[in-house]
């Protein structure tokens, strides 16, 4: 911690970045920070309850966050993935932000609850998660740490999905899509939903039904799956800011492992490495294309 | 109308089984498939899970849902376009274990629905429905309750308000016409009022547990807030925000809605209001491009001014219930109660 604090109050001071986004103590345990001066940086923390993916704050329309001038981003390595996407798509220039890297072991699947992490407390997406620390950093912080073995439920669940018949399947989706609103906050703190116009608010033509009932919720989501894969890096943003509790990560992990099976990809931190959906070989695997 | 009764919880189940017997819809918190506790409509009495905790989203969706048909319309010969109005919902039903400022919320909003225009689909809903409220104990720190004119065992928007006395039975405050002829229509369920004194020690102690960590009351913030429509406030406040509108989405009363029409087959269609929230650029873009509230802490400071200026200045009450599911809910750790404590902070030293 005392690394990190330093760290930010050296850049703030030597005029590296003019705001550190990190983490901070809350009313409800960590959440974001915007440090731009030394008693700001002094109170960033990192630990297991920092699940929030900050890389969604580089978004050049959050005009009130770029007002405040060069930032430096604490990023675990799924949230350094999301920048290394957001650097591949040219949302963002690597010599525009500072990223500042820490060595992480997991975070909590109840960040708010606390606690210690063990097999039994780490989120999911944690799991399964092979990266430690990242190489798309300025600076990395923390002491290393050893993963924890735990079996991811989420790929148990997936498996279940899988094993089920298209009308189990079909009743299952349809349930739990039943309890979305459409409020959009999957999307919203998506780091890779950067859209200026979003397909699904487009309204000439419509798209995407912007209604809350079967059909707009399966087409909005459906749309999500898809503009995702390969492009989603796993920080478990979406199913955590879901305030109707819908098993989003069951979706993203699922197209993962498709894209996985049929691309050899795995978005990764390096910015170089060009996606399936942004790329094209003539040997790519076309045999789904009806 | 202030005359009270007893229930058992035993019996509070049997008048839930007595309902559904009678074909009244019943509705409380209940567990979703995720095990979260949300309101529900519920099957049989054995699915109500009572005080367990705040229900994720509000009430609201039971008389406002997230998406409704107001009408279909239909191209018939020779071009003629036919409109066949959505049935009034009119189905009896009773909510039961409804947080007292979920109910509230209902109350508020009854003056916007009945404003310049009367909204049938709210008020028929409205009318058919009775709404049993369950005093409650102060839940967590987000809670605030008291700070916007209201408290853990408020009967506002309540037919009939249950504290519990201990012993798992609760006092039955009969607070309307129709929270009465609820009573009446099932006698056997209801016993002579008893437990005074232990109702009005939990209440005390609701409403002292809630006010030790709420933040000042709102309603003296509103000169300061007049006077300072352009604080940086509202710039520090929004830059956690991310703009997604979860918070509206579990609020009780952010009732903003959009109205669609959506083809359905040639010729056909169907006209439909959905929630919407302030919290989006979409949300106030014009026709020409134009954006009146063009960035976040615009729409962050819509959205508290609305709640504590705005609806009290015209329609003379808080659009907020203090349950505190916004800063719950919110992503990006925004929090009302301590945004509500700064104001307060500022305005103070103004003074």
């Amino acid at each position: 911690m005392t690394e990190l604090r330093e760290l930010a109050k050296k850049l703030l001071a030597e005029g590296a970045a003019k705001v550190v986004i990190g983490w901070e103590e809350g009313p409800r345990g960590v959440r974001p920070a915007f440090a731009t001066d030394a008693a700001a940086a002094d109170r960033l923390v990192f630990d297991a309850r920092c699940a929030h993916d900050l890389a969604p704050y580089l978004d050049r329309r959050r005009v009130h966050v770029a007002k405040l001038g060069r930032p430096a981003v604490v990023v675990k390595p799924c949230d350094a993935r999301a920048v290394a996407g957001l650097i591949r798509e040219t949302q963002v220039k690597r010599e525009d932000v500072v990223l500042v890297g820490v060595r992480c072991g997991g975070v909590l699947a109840d960040p708010e609850a606390g606690g210690t992490l063990s097999a039994d407390t780490i989120a999911d997406r944690c799991r399964t998660c092979d990266s430690r620390e990242t190489a798309l950093a300025d600076h990395v912080v923390g002491t290393p740490v050893e993963p924890l073995a735990a079996p991811s439920r989420r790929d148990a669940r997936v498996a279940e999905l899988d094993a089920m018949t298209p009308a189990q399947r079909w009743a299952f989706w349809q349930g739990e899509l039943a309890r979305c609103t459409r409020c959009n906050a999957c999307r919203q703190v998506c780091p890779l939903c950067y859209c200026d116009r979003c397909m699904a608010d487009k309204t000439q033509p419509q798209w995407i039904e912007s209604s809350p009932h079967g059909r707009g919720n399966l087409s909005w989501h459906l749309l999500r799956a898809i503009h995702l894969a390969g492009r989603c890096v796993d920080c478990g943003e979406c199913e955590r800011a879901c305030p109707s509790g819908i098993p989003l990560g069951l979706i993203t992990r699922k197209v993962a492992s498709v894209v996985a099976d049929r691309f050899g990809h795995k978005p990764g931190d390096d910015p170089a490495v060009p996606s399936p959906i942004g790329t094209w070989r003539s040997d790519d695997p076309q045999e789904f294309i009806l | 109308m202030m005359n009270a009764t007893t229930i058992s919880s035993s019996d509070l189940s049997g008048l839930a089984a007595d309902l559904l017997a009678a074909r009244v819809r019943v509705a409380g918190p209940a567990r979703a498939s995720d095990g979260t506790v949300e309101y529900r409509h519920a099957g049989a009495p054995a699915e109500l899970v009572l005080d367990s905790g705040v229900p994720r989203r509000s009430l609201k969706e039971f008389f406002l849902p997230p998406t409704e048909p107001l009408f279909a319309w239909r191209t018939g010969a020779g071009g003629r376009v036919e409109l066949l109005e959505a049935p009034l919902p009119a189905d009896p039903a009773v909510v039961i274990g409804a947080r007292p400022c979920d109910a509230a919320g209902i109350e508020a909003l009854d003056k916007v629905m009945g404003w310049d225009y009367r909204d049938e689909p709210w008020f028929a809903r409205r009318e058919a429905t009775t709404i049993v409220s369950l005093a409650c104990a102060g839940f967590d720190r987000s809670c605030m309750c008291t700070s916007v004119g209201l408290a853990p065992d408020t009967t506002k928007g309540s037919d009939l308000l249950l504290v519990p006395i201990g012993g798992g039975a609760f006092r039955a405050e009969v607070v309307t016409a129709k929270g009465a002829r609820l009573v009446a229509a099932y006698p056997a369920r209801f016993r002579p009022a008893s437990g005074e004194a232990e109702a009005e020690a939990f209440r005390k102690a609701a409403r002292e547990k809630v006010a030790a960590s709420a933040p000042p009351a709102a309603d003296p913030l509103r000169p300061w807030l007049d006077a300072h429509f352009d604080h940086p406030l509202w710039r520090e406040a929004s830059l956690r925000c991310h703009g997604c509108g979860a918070c509206a989405a579990v609020c009780p009363t952010c009732h903003c809605f959009d109205i669609v029409d959506e083809p359905e087959t040639v010729g056909t269609g169907v006209r439909r209001r959905n929630w919407d929230t302030c919290q989006t650029p979409r949300f106030t873009i014009h026709a020409s491009g134009h954006n009146p509230k063009n960035d976040q802490p615009a729409r962050i400071r819509q959205r508290v001014l609305h709640k504590i200026v705005i609806y009290p200045k015209k329609f003379g009450e808080m659009l907020c219930t203090g349950c505190g599911r916004c800063s719950r809910a919110c992503p990006g750790g925004m929090d009302l109660p301590e945004v509500l404590a700064r104001i307060a902070a500022l305005a103070g030293g103004a003074q």
